[in-house]
């Protein structure tokens, strides 16, 4: 494929859909916005605006351990900015969404891809093109927008934490930082893999719909789900889609919870398993990712076939 | 050089019932302006979306050489074409629109298309929701005019737009693009704008050609003769394929120099006889002879 084709098609999608660029922004500049407003740390520690720290003595205990204890500051320091990205994965969810609905349905109804088909662009780069914006192109750029907004964030927090009980916590691991980014960067890719089947299939319903794609694309699962329900008295198709849609944020679960009776210790496992969670490489290993991959190839050379022989416009 | 179309049994149905194209043979050489033209629902943009690839047919249809069915894809290299006033996205800047083209198609000349577009108001950082109608066919074809194509489609490519846009459009195309070697292929109900253009003819109707023929080859097969309405029983007794009644002259159009048809001498002992204009002949051809001009565009 070329190149310059594919960088220009690309292109061509952010001039169309100018949120596909600033919905990350306007995410980060919110968190980071937060950051400065904000008076609480890792949830449970008060950072009073005259520096006041009020911690009681088990936290108080917590943060003495963590500032002798490198290796688990430096997870704590991970986790704490790899949770920064969730909000934006979940903000750039939604408008791909709608992204990919609107991608082969408003090219009908304004009747553009009469200008489009009078290009030497096949109707698989084209299809190729919103599929590549949705599943790595805006990943790629929330990657990008969060890696900045968290040096901002840490930046923030780190001065507030200045001359504090808590400022070893405030330390940069620059080591850490870079592995951290990495493994986003694979999540990145794993993501794409794991939700390519629920593109693919709003793909199609952008394709296929002839008004309100929004509907096609909602309306026959709530219908099976119902069905189901009403005939069988079971949930397995609910089951199965919530396990796609939720199934890689699940993957990601980095809240670190305290209750009352948690000691220190089990609060370290606590840092060390959401540390774990960090990646999810693992999920390659899930034949249920593979088996939405194959789907979603097949699903691809469909919405191909009907953008090339629907006969419309 | 081939043809640069060349269609034979080409047919196109719609649903059970509608046959949109019965059969077309017809070829079209390179470095021919050919009007395609036709009544409403006579197939003539069904045609054009066959030879564009853009809609399945059967029978044998080749452009440059190529099946658009099966080889569109290398097929837009050589054709373009504007399918109507109006389908650039509202949303595309004008710049964007030259960075794109440039971008996929590898015989853009941006220079060329920016030469074009400075002629005209079309400011580069408008949108094309922005922009006038006569304004977006502009930009469209200072788009296409700066690709080195061997044929260029146009679907009825000035509806909607003012005599000024229109006589501009025709005038461009003429005078900085056509050059002997590209092919182009209109479709238009405004036949009196493209007359004096064309080299050739293709009339359609119901889904099969009823003309083919160059223009200079119209004065052999066609003659009008005007005349009074003392003569009008005996040009009626010539077989006129059509006639009309014009503030109390009568016009007939004549099928000449074919065996038992009148010369153009004969019909000249009764009144004037010239070549009928190309929508003169469609008005004749389409109506087969029933005298109302109306369904004429």
């Amino acid at each position: 494929m070329n190149l310059k084709v594919m960088k220009t098609l690309l292109w061509r999608e952010t001039w169309e859909h100018r949120g596909l660029i600033w919905a990350p922004v306007i995410t980060a500049a919110v968190i980071v916005l937060t950051a400065l407003l904000s008076t609480s740390f890792t949830g449970s520690v008060q950072i009073d605006i005259d520096g006041q720290i009020d911690i009681d003595g088990k936290e108080r205990e917590l943060f003495a351990s963590l500032a002798a204890d490198l290796s688990h500051q430096r997870q704590l320091f991970a986790v704490w900015l790899g949770a920064l990205v969730i909000p934006q994965m979940i903000v750039a969810m939604i408008v791909l969404v709608f992204y990919v609905l609107d991608s082969l349905y408003n090219e009908r109804k304004d009747r553009s891809i009469l200008f489009w088909k009078s290009m030497p662009v096949s109707d698989a780069q084209t299809v190729g093109s919103k599929l590549a914006t949705a599943l790595l192109l805006v990943p790629l750029w929330v990657w990008l927008v969060s890696m900045l907004a968290s040096l901002v964030v840490f930046v923030i927090v780190s001065v507030k934490l200045g001359g504090t009980p808590l400022a070893p916590l405030a330390t940069f691991h620059a080591g850490t930082w870079l592995a951290l980014q990495l493994t986003m960067l694979q999540n990145v890719l794993v993501a794409a893999l794991w939700y390519a089947p629920i593109a693919v299939y709003l793909l199609l319903t952008s394709v296929y719909a002839k008004r309100s794609p929004f509907l096609w694309a909602v309306l026959p699962p709530v219908l099976l789900v119902i069905f189901e329900e009403v005939a069988f008295n079971t949930s397995m198709i609910a089951g199965f889609i919530a396990n796609r849609l939720f199934g890689f944020i699940r993957e990601l679960d980095l809240h670190i919870s305290s209750e009352d009776g948690d000691t220190s210790a089990s609060l370290m496992r606590e840092i060390a398993r959401s540390y774990e969670q960090l990646g999810t490489l693992d999920m390659l290993a899930k034949p249920d990712l593979w088996f939405g991959v194959a789907v979603a190839a097949i699903g691809f050379f469909a919405v191909v076939r009907l953008r090339r022989w629907r006969d419309d416009a | 050089m081939g043809a640069v179309i060349h269609a034979r049994g080409v047919r196109k149905r719609y649903g059970r019932s509608t046959l949109a194209l019965d059969g077309l043979d017809f070829d079209v050489a390179a470095g021919r302006i050919v009007g395609l033209m036709g009544p409403n629902g006579a197939g003539k943009t069904t045609a054009l979306k066959s030879i564009l690839g853009l809609t399945p047919f059967e029978g044998e249809l080749q452009v440059l050489g190529r099946d658009p069915r099966t080889e569109r894809d290398s097929l837009m290299k050589d054709v373009c074409f504007i399918a109507d006033v109006a389908v650039l996205p509202k949303w595309l800047r004008v710049d964007h629109a030259l960075d794109y083209v440039a971008g996929v198609h590898p015989k853009f000349d941006r220079q060329r298309a920016d030469d074009v577009l400075k002629r005209t108001d079309i400011k580069r950082k408008s949108k094309v929701g922005e922009l006038s109608k006569g304004m977006i066919t502009q930009l469209h074809l200072a788009l296409i005019m700066a690709i080195d194509a061997k044929l260029l489609v146009l679907d009825e490519p000035t509806l909607g737009l003012d005599l000024l846009y229109r006589r501009g459009f025709y005038e461009t195309l003429l005078n900085d693009y056509f050059d002997h070697e590209r092919t182009i292929l209109v479709t238009t109900h405004q036949v009196e704008e493209v007359e004096n253009l064309l080299t050739d003819v293709l009339f359609i109707s119901h889904g099969k050609i009823v003309l083919d023929s160059t223009v200079d080859a119209l004065p052999s097969r066609y003659a009008q003769l005007v005349t009074a309405s003392e003569h009008v029983a005996t040009a009626r007794a010539l077989r006129p394929i059509y006639e009309r009644e014009v503030f109390g002259r009568y016009a007939f159009v004549f099928e000449i120099g074919k065996g038992g048809a009148p010369t153009v001498d004969e019909l000249a002992a009764w009144g004037d006889v010239r070549t009928p204009s190309i929508a003169d002949l469609f008005v004749a051809l389409m109506n087969g002879g029933r005298g109302n001009a109306e369904v004429a565009a």
